[in-house]
């Protein structure tokens, strides 16, 4: 069974997928982590592979034509085709608060949804889903046992925060959703970044919201986004959420705390 | 000597092409766009490998070197060239990293200070070769964890102190040095200002705070860098022809204690270690505030 990843930097993809292939190899599997190279950076794109089976793989490509997609984060596939490649009648299981059929996602598959950013930023205090989607992939797949991942976790850290992801693992595999058809759903768009004019606004977690009556027009904010999102309107800020990447800089700069965080609905 | 300039002076138009594809709460963008903004349509990027291709959309010319270790060479080069088709106006100007300059490229560095070659040399510090994952730089702080020196049994983090590189370039008796914080725009933009038209080689070490590389939250990227300041890890001073100036002076230095623990690198040291990193810190503020207003040899 071959699987394939998709995340963004800094949520762990590919820590995921090694802890995970650790664990499916307790379990007497025959595993393949398989890390994707670039030119990763945090809030970027990332993909990275798992191949798992009974007996001894010999294949070393890359992963093209997968069983199952692993999503971790919910707006990837508005700018990534998250379901390129997928088998038929295949599954996704993907991080996102709503039910399978509301995801966005629809072709001759199956979709399971779990909330895993709120499940890691309760748990963990940090939006890093890959430990919590693991729980839920245990779930939806019953390959591997939840022991064999707790085992993998405490080897890859330990004390306090070994614990945290193990309690997020177990949150994970109690809330993950049932699998359903989306065979009738009809797939929204995925829209390609175009050169120079970059749409970053999928990388956000949290987003800046400002108050006008509050703003000083002390320019604090718009020299400090390191995106140039923040322009000067009538001396006041004006944040454009399409270069806005929520790195929230301007929310902990703001002299007169004019600028509140508030967490992404999707 | 350069004056602080107030933000509400700052000229409205805009060289970069927003959004880029690095880090979120990169301050090393925050640099850059900085630089592109005040030289503004003089300005000829340079470039060699570090994050800066990450945030190199903007609308002046940018030309990138492929040689980690060239940027004095290529820098060299291109000023040359420019003064030789008579284009006195043009600015050359490096976006390098803290790798590029105090260490892989310190002999171009060097070799161009003492030349006098006329460039303006805008090093960003995320103090460490954050491009490839966060390896060891010459520019690293004491103690800290990076990928080549993890926390483990037998280390604890990187065995050797930071580089003091802006004094070093300040012997070479260039025409402008300056360091600088993203914490601290009105300084910088002065800095930058202030060197804009003075001829011969010029240099500015920008604090410049990497979320990913010492792990903190994005969010806190200038708040970390301001830190840097408020408690001497990170003076603010510049030396023209020869005499050292302290352009911002904390009434006190708050302890470095807080602003390593704040940092994810830093969350193994113990107290002694702070001790040792702290005793440092205010032997060198010593000696710049005896330094201050004189020569800096």
């Amino acid at each position: 069974m071959e699987i394939r990843f998709h995340g963004r930097g800094g949520q762990g993809a590919v820590t995921g997928v090694r802890i995970l292939a650790t664990a499916l190899f307790y379990d007497g599997k025959f595993t393949q982590g398989i890390p994707m190279y670039g030119t990763e950076r945090r809030g970027a794109p990332v993909v990275s592979f798992l191949r798992v089976g009974d007996e001894r793989i010999n294949e070393r490509d890359l992963v093209h034509e997968p069983d199952m997609v692993v999503v971790l984060d919910p707006l990837l596939g508005r700018t990534v085709p998250i379901t390129e490649g997928l088998k038929k009648g295949g599954l996704v299981l993907i991080n996102h608060p709503k039910g399978g059929k509301e995801t966005g996602l629809g072709g001759k598959f199956k979709v399971a949804t779990v909330d895993a950013t709120s499940i890691a930023l309760e748990v963990i205090g940090r939006p890093i889903t890959n430990t919590a989607i693991l729980g839920a992939f245990a779930k939806v797949t019953g390959m591997v046992t939840l022991e064999a991942i707790e085992k993998a976790i405490s080897e890859q850290w330990s004390g306090r925060v070994a614990d945290m992801n193990v309690r997020a693992v177990r949150k994970a595999y109690e809330m993950v959703s049932e699998p359903v058809d989306v065979s009738g759903v009809k797939p929204v768009d995925v829209v390609k970044p175009v050169p120079g004019d970059r749409d970053v606004s999928s990388w956000r977690l949290f987003k800046p919201e400002m108050d006008k009556g509050k703003c000083i027009g002390c320019r604090r904010c718009y020299i400090l986004c390191p995106e140039v999102a923040i322009s000067m309107v009538d001396n006041k800020a004006d944040i454009n959420y399409r270069y806005c990447k929520g790195c929230g800089i301007c929310v902990e700069e703001c002299p007169v705390k004019a600028i509140e965080f508030v967490q992404e609905t999707i | 000597m350069s004056k602080p300039v107030p933000l509400s002076k700052l000229d409205e138009k805009e060289f970069i092409v927003p959004a880029n594809s690095a880090c979120q709460g990169c301050a090393g963008s925050i640099v850059a766009r900085i630089v592109s903004k005040v030289i503004g349509e003089d300005m000829v990027r340079q470039e060699v490998a570090c994050c800066g291709p990450a945030f190199g959309n903007i609308t002046q010319p940018v030309f990138y070197g492929e040689v980690f270790e060239g940027a004095g060479a290529m820098m060299t080069g291109f000023a040359r060239a420019f003064n030789r088709l008579g284009r006195d106006d043009i600015r050359v100007t490096g976006i390098i990293g803290d790798g590029g300059t105090t260490d892989i490229g310190f002999q171009g560095l060097s070799a161009s200070a003492e030349r006098n070659e006329d460039m303006l040399w805008v090093c960003y510090d995320n103090e460490a070769y954050m491009n490839t994952g966060g390896q060891r730089s010459s520019a690293t702080t004491k103690f800290a964890a990076t990928t080549t020196t993890p926390v483990g049994e037998f280390s604890r983090g990187k065995k050797e102190r930071k580089k003091p590189l802006p004094i070093l370039v300040g012997v070479h008796r260039v025409p402008y040095m300056a360091t600088a914080s993203v914490a601290y725009p009105e300084d910088f933009i002065g800095k930058l200002q202030y060197a804009k038209p003075v001829k011969g080689f010029r240099f500015i070490q920008v604090s410049a705070p990497c979320p990913t590389g010492w792990n903190y939250d994005p969010r806190y990227s200038v708040k970390v860098a301001k830190e840097m300041v408020l408690s001497g890890l990170w003076p603010l001073y510049e030396v023209v022809e020869g005499a050292l100036r302290i352009t911002y002076k904390p009434k006190e230095l708050k302890p470095v204690k807080d602003v390593l623990r704040s940092q994810g690198r830093f969350r193994h040291i113990t107290d002694e270690e702070v001790d040792e990193i702290q005793g440092e810190v205010d032997e060198f503020w010593g000696r710049l505030q005896e330094k201050d207003g004189g020569p800096l040899f």
